[in-house]
């Protein structure tokens, strides 16, 4: 058999040879079709574990956002697309997911949340350069992470103060009692309170921290009950406040009761019935009242899903997050910057005002920071009323 | 790389951290399942000693293995003079109490732990270099438990193991050899802390508690107790096991569920299938059948 016959013979091998490289260059081919072209940042969050029923609105909510952006021509006629890992809101599991999406992705830019997984990550972010945007934790260490580490997200400092202040000043309550989990979010949001409460006047009568694992609280809130506050304040996470709300009442504990942004959503009310009557919460991003745009995303949640969105505030921000990245990226194209978490941070910070469509202005500053307006809601006749706005 | 390094370095600890378990509780028969408890003390001494006082990392990571070994020591003495049954109580009770004060003390960096340990970064090139030494640290522990329990010191620990007052009645001090078996094991998960801490550079207390306990105890399970090689397969296949899952891009849906029975459901196949594990000494648990039989037959 000479050289032609062998390449006109279909022998056994030669057919998988041929239909191997067939199936590698159908592997490959999308690949290289959009490496090139896609803008890409990395998106970690929590998809699975505990938090994973916020970590999916969130998701889904940036997946809209990066839809729109796309629907809308790009950024200068590329896509923007998101590499989506799950963190399961562990910390070990963020630092490998990071690694990957700054070694093997290399993204200039990630977004994560959950304070733990945000103060995890922040030393690969630092070493790297490249940046990382914490959207959504709310620890106020968080703005000491490092030169790479920002926040879309007001920190604690900005609602439990402003809660704590109208709690003392406008409701005129003058003793409190906190209720914290003891974990980076909660011991960080109680000691603000603590001081906030303090200086507007009020005293702090009880300051009880309960397990992270903890199902019953009942030794926390009998010291809260033998303090008699006229206000509580918790500090807690999503999945754990309604209970532990439920239990002050079935305790007998009629006092009015306050929390940060995290309690802020439809599923409080459906959770507690009665007895959520009179919560008072914070939001850090404008209501369907505020902003016409919320009011469509809502009814998009409602149309699509089937009902509201997990905390409402958190995932306008994770909706608005591509928003800022899509901005940043467009202004290093046009001014052929290679596109590096270092050219990614120079440029933010050169823009530094971005108008967002579902969380309204935001101005990164240099220290880290976000401020915010803070929208005070309360449940009235079963329903989310906003009760003051404080700037 | 800098992914590929992060994998390799962690199969490196989990190697230490798996053998140095499976020569406690395979090889000595001490039942303790709080060696994360000292992999915590070697991070955090390690991490506190370069952060607060400015200890080089080559000095700071022994002294964490050093603290180690001592806190083992205080917590098996008192434990192992009761009865070997203490040593699960008294190891899980000082695992729990000790976590629980790191979280409540501002020192330790409380429940949301330290970040920023001075640590090899990326940048400078360290990475590598830090990865091989701790990957040649983990062949080292290897040998070295080879090596002790391939000795005449290591039939003493299988005698002891297997029969700790035929192993008195011989004149031996088994209280202290349990001592320095638990304390060699622990030390090691020490020195794996160290490591950890200056390469990752974040501590928090919930990454030492029941779950590592747990993960652990699945690498030793499904590797293979009383064998040196097992704990080796076990640690880098259950820790390539659940990122190679990543890389399928399975949705959510899916991949919650594969990866939260996946270190559950080895053990239950391995616990029927093949309880010896994929690389298990065959005795493991016919060991403990004639343990069974003998108290039985005893009056």
């Amino acid at each position: 058999m000479d050289g032609d016959d062998r390449m006109n013979d279909p022998t056994r091998r030669r057919v998988l040879a041929g239909v191997g490289a067939a199936g590698a260059a159908s592997l490959v081919r999308p690949a290289f079709a959009q490496a090139p072209h896609a803008l890409q940042f990395g998106l970690a969050m929590p998809l699975t574990g505990g938090q994973a029923t916020y970590g999916q609105d969130q998701v889904r909510a940036a997946k809209w956002g990066i839809d729109s952006i796309n629907q809308a021509g790009g950024v200068a006629g590329r896509k923007l697309e998101a590499i989506v890992l799950d963190t399961q809101a562990d910390p070990q599991v963020g630092i490998q997911d990071v690694n990957r999406l700054v070694s093997v992705n290399k993204v200039p830019v990630f977004v994560t949340a959950w304070s733990e997984v945000v103060k995890a990550v922040a030393p690969i972010a630092n070493d790297s350069k490249t940046v990382e945007l914490s959207v959504g934790a709310n620890a106020p260490g968080i703005a000491k992470l490092g030169e790479y580490v920002y926040t879309t997200y007001p920190l604690a400092d900005v609602d439990v103060t402003a809660i704590a202040r109208y709690s003392a000043t406008k409701l005129g309550k003058k003793r409190a009692a906190v209720l914290y989990i003891n974990n980076e979010t909660g011991i960080g949001g109680a000691n603000v309170y603590r001081r906030a409460f303090t200086r507007a006047g009020g005293k702090v009568v009880a300051f009880q921290a309960y397990d992270p694992h903890a199902t019953d609280w009942t030794g926390q809130i009998l010291k809260v009950r033998l303090a008699s506050p006229d206000i509580i304040y918790i500090e807690g996470l999503v999945a754990d406040t309604p209970q532990l709300i439920a239990q002050l009442r079935q305790l007998g504990l009629t006092q009015t009761v306050s929390s940060y942004s995290a309690i802020y959503n439809p599923n409080l009310i459906k959770q507690l019935g009665p007895a959520a009557e009179g919560v008072i919460a914070t939001s850090l991003a404008p209501g369907p009242s505020d902003n016409p745009a919320v009011k469509a995303y809502l009814e998009r949640w409602m149309k699509e899903v089937g009902r509201a969105p997990n905390g409402l505030p958190y995932t306008q921000y994770l909706h608005d997050a591509p928003y800022l990245i899509a901005a940043v990226f467009k202004e290093m194209l046009a001014k052929k910057m290679p596109l590096t978490g270092e050219g990614f941070r120079t440029e933010m910070l050169a823009i530094g005002t971005f108008h967002l469509p579902l969380t309204g202005k935001l101005v990164i500053s240099p220290d880290h920071t976000v401020q915010k307006p803070v929208y005070l809601m309360q449940v009235q006749n079963g329903t989310w009323k906003q009760i003051a706005v404080v700037s | 790389m800098e992914y590929v390094y992060a994998l390799i370095m962690l199969m490196a600890l989990y190697v230490i951290l798996a053998t140095s378990f499976d020569f406690v509780i395979g090889y000595g028969g001490l039942i303790s399942i709080a060696h994360p408890v000292f992999y915590a003390i070697g991070a955090y001494t390690s991490a506190l000693l370069a952060l607060d006082f400015g200890l080089p990392i080559p000095l700071a990571i022994p002294a964490g293995a050093v603290v180690a070994l001592l806190a083992s020591v205080a917590v098996a003495l008192p434990s192992l003079r009761i009865s070997g049954d203490y040593l699960l109580i008294a190891s899980i009770g000082f695992q729990l109490g000790l976590l629980e004060a790191i979280k409540n003390m501002a020192w330790t960096g409380g429940s949301g732990g330290l970040t920023n340990i001075p640590g090899v970064s990326a940048q400078s090139g360290g990475h590598g270099p830090y990865v091989v030494v701790t990957v040649l640290l983990a062949i080292g522990t290897v040998l070295l438990l080879r090596w002790i329990t391939g000795s005449s010191y290591g039939r003493a620990i299988s005698a002891l193991r297997d029969d700790d007052m035929a192993f008195s009645a011989l004149g031996r001090n088994g209280m202290m050899m349990k001592v320095g078996i638990f304390a060699l094991g622990s030390g090691l998960a020490g020195l794996a802390g160290g490591l950890y801490a200056h390469y990752f550079r974040f501590l928090a207390p919930g990454q030492f508690g029941i779950m590592q306990s747990a993960a652990l105890l699945t690498m030793v399970v499904v590797g293979g107790m009383r064998s040196i090689w097992g704990p080796v397969l076990g640690a880098v296949v259950l820790e390539a096991l659940p990122q190679a899952i990543t890389f399928l891009n399975l949705p959510p849906s899916l991949l919650g569920p594969l990866q939260g029975i996946l270190f559950t459901g080895l053990v239950l196949v391995f616990m029927f299938a093949r309880p010896q594990g994929l690389i298990g000494g065959g005795d493991v648990w016919r060991g403990r059948a004639v343990r069974e039989v003998r108290d039985v037959a005893r009056p």
